[in-house]
């Protein structure tokens, strides 16, 4: 237990939680047993890999159990209150006014049809807590406090009118609308871009001191929770590997799959250089501007090289045109003007009009495997569909080269040849968009985000992977990313994005050593670390007022 | 007092106590109000009104019990994956495959099942029922039980066609209409909305006076008047999956719109299609029975449900109840068609009861 907590008085007292979910027919145990306590005014940060069960357990936390679940054992005490045994209306009446929930993604969880400020003022006009103008009052405070532009105006929008990490702090605002004694935070952060997520970080850490409201801090983000969390618990398989003071937890992991987690940055490959002996690169963006249909131009004067063997990443915040020039590359989008060389030879703007020498030349591996790969297909037609279509293969050579591919990706070709995608955990998945990729034997391989929607160690084990394939088959790889902890692992050259310009590109030893295009800057000094007292560093630097702003230029 | 009606009441009250003892509560409740209501129904209504309701449960627990057992015989026969996919069937669903099973046997095998021939005039007309005529005689003195197996094969074997065919039609241009696009898909949808802007009876009618109520003719203009419903449908449905990142990588490989259509958009879209499929086949069945029934349909002497009604109407004036029988046997298979179409929706549409 935290020392600073230990004489406050205990808000959350979760014991040997058991919960089930219902699949197959069976009830089959997610959480095995957790125990938990939340003293008042603690933040405590629950991390694991997906399927650990930390949201099922945020969500218990408020006595609900989500579809096809139930609480099946143990005891949630709110407050001296028994959620287990408590009716729904009972439960519903917390809800809201005294446990409030900030969900992952805010653009989803907004009401599309509805101003900000009325689904702001909805809790506490229901509960009678306040009128509807001391409600609007105090939102228009919370959202000066939260640090968003136009304080007073900001609430009349509706959701789509504003920026993803506005609408998040505005979700946190929401939640902090009854002046909740718990909050509990799902993955904020983890759709937002590196600059947005500072911004956000800094709001919730500030509001929750200034109310000493106790959270529950639910990420996959080791570095995120350590600027957040008192306490840090660590699940695994719905079930606790450990719990320790945030410092400690840093300094000190006691078990094996904690340290593991910590050690998962630490793959780095080794950084290769542009050929000298005046070799053609391999794929010349040269000054490409593009436009969606009747849209202003989303790329402007894009030029960069790739050359064989060597992998560049391209990074920026989401919307400065990293996918649209992937895009570009592979003809989906003709660019407006500009060009596209291959091994020197001009590229046809559309990919229709490309041979098919031309269209095998580039693969392309997606974020989430989940859409790249058709649920109803098998797995070995899924791979051996390339193969045979570019190849030519039939039958036992087709056979051959599947298990080949299956066994260069390291899944066990007996296991998975005859199985369909959603049987795959997202790993295995991502495995097969590579393997996929590889079927069509290319140079060069165009990899959007790959990493960004899998926990750190499958991400890891990915990144490896990759890296392995380009030492044996001398890959070229244009990596998109908005990571750059991956940057840092796996890259050879950089290319910084910023509007639909490049801003800045070289070598990435030249890239990460000073000094830098500001906002290159920017990014670089954005990423968290996982230095417990990195946020409140960066906020000194940049001066708190400044914040918002640095990230909107 | 009669012994049904102490037999009567000693049931219901040792259902419920039975059920208050083992703690089933909604089916104690429903037995008791049960029992109360028919004390009311019981002063009001007599023995008769009794024995009626004793009968609805009587019928309703045959068929409950008929579709358990349907259900269990089909998870025996069946593999193991369609066997846990069936073990998710609610009773109506496990009633409506019954029953849809016991027309196609009847429809299959109507030469060998029915005693006496579609046509075959072998009694005086309007001759009520008796060993040799199940369910009697219809005007011209032919065998209505005869009629009435033959018509399964006949009504509802071109209701099948004309479903098929419109699917065809529907599907495949709502698929290309998605997978290309542009002018392609304006063309369609336009031509589209036409057709379903004309009231589809008049529009039958129409065309019918026009082409002559030949079985083709029947079957093409019925596919033609419901193949919109399946192209909006399927467009619907093949849009949300043309933005697939999976449809982008196949079309990036150099692949033709015939395979993208074949191998990667059709396994996706068939779940939705198949409950449309039910669905469409009950209103085009409904058509041609309506066609039928207003003497534009299948032409005499062949049976079919819906002319069977028409050509019996009169004797409802006497309190007969024999052209209700092709009524109910249009209304049974719409209801059991449905039954199961519902239970697919609700697969195939994720939702879960609360």
């Amino acid at each position: 237990m935290h020392d600073k907590f230990k004489n406050a008085e205990v808000l959350l007292q979760i014991k040997d939680l058991k919960i089930e979910g219902y699949s197959d027919e069976t009830w089959v145990p997610i959480i095995k047993g957790v125990d938990l306590t939340l003293h008042r005014g603690e933040v405590m940060g629950l991390i694991g890999e997906s399927g650990a069960g930390k949201s099922t357990i945020g969500a218990a936390a408020m006595g609900y159990a989500r579809d096809g679940t139930r609480i099946s054992d143990g005891s949630i005490e709110f407050d001296g209150m028994e959620l287990t045994t408590a009716s729904e209306a009972e439960r519903r009446a917390l809800r809201g006014s005294r446990i409030a929930y900030v969900a992952q993604s805010a653009a989803a969880s907004f009401n599309p049809s509805h101003k900000i400020i009325d689904q702001h003022t909805e809790a506490p006009v229901h509960y009678r807590i306040r009128k509807r103008f001391e409600a609007q009052e105090d939102a228009m405070q919370l959202y000066e406090q939260l640090r968003l532009p136009n304080p007073k105006e900001i609430g009349f929008r509706y959701p789509h009118q504003v920026s993803g990490g506005q609408l998040q702090r505005a979700m946190t605002a929401m939640a902090m609308s009854c002046r909740p004694d718990l909050i509990i935070f799902d993955e904020p952060t983890t759709a937002l871009d590196v600059t947005t997520q500072i911004e956000v970080l800094a709001a919730i850490r500030d509001i929750v001191d200034e109310f000493n409201t106790a959270a529950i801090y639910i990420t996959h983000d080791l570095a995120v929770v350590a600027q957040m969390a008192d306490t840090i618990k660590v699940l695994l398989r719905g079930e606790e590997v450990e719990q320790a003071p945030t410092r400690q937890m840093l300094d000190n992991p006691q078990e094996d799959y904690t340290k593991s987690l910590w050690a998962v940055r630490s793959f780095h490959s080794e950084q290769r250089h542009r050929p000298t002996d005046g070799t053609e690169p391999l794929i010349s963006v040269q000054n490409v501007d593009a436009a969606y249909t009747g849209g202003v131009k989303v790329l402007d004067d894009v030029s960069f090289d790739i050359y064989p063997g060597m992998t560049v990443a391209v990074v920026g915040e989401s919307g400065s045109g990293k996918s649209t020039t992937a895009r570009c590359i592979t003809g989906l989008l003709p660019p407006m003007s500009g060009q596209i060389l291959c091994k020197g030879e001009p590229l046809p703007p559309r990919y229709k009009d490309r041979t098919r020498d031309q269209l095998r030349q580039a693969q392309m591996i997606y974020q989430m495997a989940d859409t790249a790969l058709n649920p109803k297909v098998k797995i070995s037609e899924i791979i051996g569909r390339p193969a045979q279509f570019y190849g030519g293969l039939h039958g036992p050579a087709l056979k051959q080269r599947v298990d080949e591919l299956l066994d260069l990706i390291e899944l066990d070709p007996a296991k998975f040849y005859s199985r369909y995608p959603p049987e795959l955990s997202g790993g295995q998945k991502q495995r097969i968009g590579i393997a996929r990729a590889l079927a069509a034997e290319p140079e060069f391989i165009i990899c959007d985000e790959v990493t960004s929607a899998l926990d750190q160690l499958v991400a890891e084990g990915i990144l490896k992977l990759l890296d392995r394939l380009q030492q044996e088959l001398g890959l070229a790889y244009m990596f998109i990313t908005h990571d750059l902890a991956t940057v840092r692992s796996i890259a050879d050259e950089v290319v910084v994005m910023q509007h639909g310009k490049v801003v800045e590109q070289g070598p990435k030893d030249e890239m990460f050593t000073p000094p830098h295009h500001p906002y290159t800057d920017l990014l670089l000094s954005s990423v968290p670390e996982m230095d417990p007292e990195w946020l409140t560093t960066v906020l000194e630097e940049r001066g708190v007022d400044n914040i918002g702003e640095a990230a909107d230029t | 007092m009669s012994t049904f009606v102490v037999l009567y009441y000693t049931a219901l009250i040792g259902a419920s106590c039975l059920a208050a003892y083992y703690e089933k509560r909604s089916v104690f409740m429903l037995i008791f109000s049960l029992t109360l209501v028919s004390f009311v129904l019981g002063i009001i209504g007599g023995v008769g009104a009794l024995r009626f309701v004793a009968l609805s449960a009587g019928l309703l627990a045959l068929a409950a019990g008929t579709a358990y057992a349907f259900r269990e015989f089909l998870i025996q026969i069946s593999k193991p994956n369609l066997a846990k996919e069936l073990r998710t069937a609610p009773l109506t669903a496990a009633f409506g495959m019954f029953v849809i099973f016991t027309y196609a046997i009847a429809g299959i095998f109507a030469p060998w099942i029915a005693p006496h021939g579609e046509a075959e005039v072998i009694g005086q007309a309007f001759q009520p029922p008796d060993a040799n005529m199940l369910l009697g005689a219809d005007q011209l003195g032919r065998d209505m039980f005869s009629r009435i197996i033959y018509g399964a094969r006949n009504s509802v074997g071109l209701a099948l066609i004309a479903t098929l065919l419109a699917f065809l039609m529907g599907t495949m241009a709502g698929l290309f209409a998605a997978v290309k696009g542009g002018w392609f898909d304006q063309v369609m949808g336009r031509v589209a909305d036409v057709i379903m802007s004309v009231p589809s009876l008049i529009f039958a009618l129409l065309m019918l006076s026009i082409f002559g109520t030949g079985l083709h003719v029947i079957v093409v203009v019925v596919a033609v008047i419901y193949s919109p419903r399946v192209f909006r449908l399927t467009r619907a449905v093949a849009g949300n999956i043309v933005v697939m990142d999976f449809i982008e990588a196949a079309k990036l490989r150099g692949e033709k719109d015939w395979y993208l259509i074949r191998r990667e958009i059709l396994p996706n879209a068939t779940a939705p299609l198949i409950a449309e499929f039910g669905l469409e086949f009950c209103f085009v069945f409904l058509l041609i029975a309506g066609l039928s029934f207003l003497g534009l349909g299948i032409q005499p002497p062949t049976a079919d449900w819906g002319s069977m009604v028409r050509e019996n109407a009169t004797l409802i004036s006497f309190g007969d109840i024999t052209p209700l029988i092709p009524a109910g046997a249009i209304a049974l298979l719409t209801v059991a068609v449905n039954f199961v179409v519902d239970w697919m929706l609700f697969r195939t549409s994720g939702l879960k009861e609360q």
